[in-house]
């Protein structure tokens, strides 16, 4: 019951994680028609650029967290303006835009190795104790931390996606961009605005993630994968089946590591996602990720 | 006084395809004016040009709205000038709730109150959206969804309202309803320009009309000359 316990809570975590990320791909996929590779490399830029504010600049955890959500949503904005929008504008061949996320990916993981090294960096504790005890399982506090948080994040979003002016245009945009034009909305600012909170979403997964693996420069590009794989299973394209997903994958493979083997928890995860390809290729909210509009 | 829109010597291309060639238009305030034509005559290239919503670069000519020059503006700059489009084949958000669809039709707009009195306004105007208030908009019927498409132009609190093809895929006894709407909103003080191949109800509905073939405007006058014109009956109205 113990073991049970344990790994329902790290499952949770690390799927709560995968959900993050995996709602920016169905974000960007919605408003920009994409499939992005960069999503995981900018969780790694986050952890980075979260680790530095918290520990060269001496910062709290918490304003460090909010620095970096800020920081990365405006690389993510100026991604989507400066590369994304320019290659659209001229009209190439949608695969070559995605091409050009992967070229983007490579940038940031190298880049990140010139300025912060090739080796593990530790990650402060961000609470003085080293566990508590939850139904007399010892579980490290971050990892508590990363599934609450992770959960606000969501609502969070949930929120401003459903209730505030912003976020329906954005749903608005995503749908039908010509009509979202002909109501006055700017879907160049919405379609920017996709790509910034996708980013940021990523940046705070790895400022949550960096206190419990670490920070190196793969960190997010496994994770980046296996939410890619999350948001499937959940039906790419739809907010709520990365959400579903990603906890479905984290839990199946937190489980599949404790009590099958830890070795194969990957090849594990990924039988799953092709299992789901063949089953149910839309995914479990029923999304036509493939023929849509 | 100026007219509310004015279309000078106006072409498009499309690529290598010169699509609209040269056309003069002008629409006066408060008047319903149509555009009428067979398939592919250029007149949804025309409305979609003028409301901004395809590519700049193909523009030649002026399009002066309330006095400024607005050719080559991004369409929702266009719209938060006050000329709203409805887009042919209704184009609602499916997936938004026809509330949720109005809203965004206002969405340029801060003015609380005025917002609340145009959305009493259009549900009075189409009490079938206000009972239908919750639904997803991709379940309403075609002719639903066209009255959807007007109500949301409307919250956008339009000078001049354009429309493209409002009859386009719509059970004929409801196209009736439709043209008795845009009538009413018309007589409200909004000023109308719509595109339509069902030509005998858009002379029916309109004030003025322009006859566009192949990219050309080759007839024009108020919609009592048009529908006595003998090629105008010939061609357009089934003798």
């Amino acid at each position: 019951m113990e073991v049970f316990l344990g790994l329902l809570i790290s499952g949770l975590a690390l799927g709560a994680v995968y959900s993050m990320i995996g709602i920016g791909y169905s974000l960007i996929y919605k408003a920009s028609g994409l499939m992005t590779f960069v999503q995981g490399d900018i969780l790694t830029l986050g952890a980075f650029l979260g680790l530095t504010f918290n520990t060269m600049l001496r910062l709290p955890y918490w304003l460090s967290l909010i620095l970096t959500v800020v920081v990365v949503f405006l690389i993510g904005f100026l991604i989507e303006k400066g590369i994304i929008r320019r290659l659209l504008n001229k009209d190439v061949n949608l695969i070559y835009i995605v091409l050009s996320t992967i070229a983007l990916s490579y940038v940031i993981q190298n880049g990140a190795q010139a300025i912060w090294g090739g080796t593990y960096l530790y990650f402060p504790s961000v609470f003085s104790v080293t566990t508590v005890e939850i139904l007399g399982v010892a579980v490290q506090p971050e990892v508590i931390l990363c599934f609450v948080m992770a959960l606000v994040g969501m609502i969070c979003l949930y929120i401003f996606m459903n209730k505030t002016k912003n976020g329906t245009a954005m749903r608005a945009a995503s749908m039908d961009r010509m009509a979202a034009e002909a109501c006055g909305i700017n879907v160049s600012w919405t379609t920017g605005l996709t790509w910034g909170i996708a980013a940021g979403l990523a940046a705070a997964g790895g400022m949550l993630v960096g206190p419990i693996y670490s920070v190196y420069i793969t960190l997010g590009a496994s994770l980046g994968k296996k939410a890619y794989a999350g948001a499937v299973i959940g039906g790419y394209g739809n907010m709520y089946g990365a959400m579903v997903g990603g906890l479905l994958l984290g839990l199946f493979e937190t489980f599949a590591a404790g009590y099958i083997s830890s070795e194969y928890k990957n090849l594990m995860a990924y039988i799953l996602l092709i299992l789901f390809l063949f089953i149910r290729p839309t995914g479990i909210f029923n999304e036509r990720a493939i023929q849509d509009e | 006084m100026a007219p509310l829109l004015e279309v000078r010597d106006f072409h498009y291309y499309y690529g290598h395809i010169h699509s609209v060639k040269g056309i003069n238009l002008r629409v006066e305030e408060g008047e319903m004016v149509t555009i009428i034509g067979a398939n592919g005559a250029g007149k949804t290239t025309t409305l979609q040009t003028i409301s901004g919503l395809t590519e700049a670069r193909g523009i030649r000519g002026k399009i002066l709205f309330d006095g400024k020059e607005i050719q080559g503006l991004k369409g929702h700059v266009i719209t938060s000038r006050g000329m709203v489009q409805c887009l042919e084949g209704r184009h609602v958000f499916s997936k938004l709730t026809v509330a949720e669809n109005l809203r965004a039709g206002a969405y340029r707009r801060k003015d609380a109150k005025g917002i609340k009195d145009d959305l009493d306004y259009v549900y009075a105007l189409f009490p079938r959206l206000l009972e239908r208030e919750t639904q997803l908009a991709g379940t309403l019927s075609g002719g639903e969804q066209q009255m959807l498409a007007m109500g949301r132009a409307l919250m956008g609190k339009p000078k001049l309202m354009l429309l493209d093809e409002p009859s386009l895929g719509i059970a004929p006894i409801v196209v009736r309803d439709i043209f008795r709407s845009l009538k009413e909103i018309n007589q409200k003080g909004i000023t109308i320009l719509f595109v339509e191949q069902n030509s005998k109800i858009a002379l029916e509905t309109a004030n003025r009309g322009y006859v566009m073939q192949v990219g050309e405007i080759v007839a024009e006058g108020t919609s009592k000359e048009l529908m006595s014109d003998e090629t105008v009956k010939k061609a357009y109205l089934g003798g």
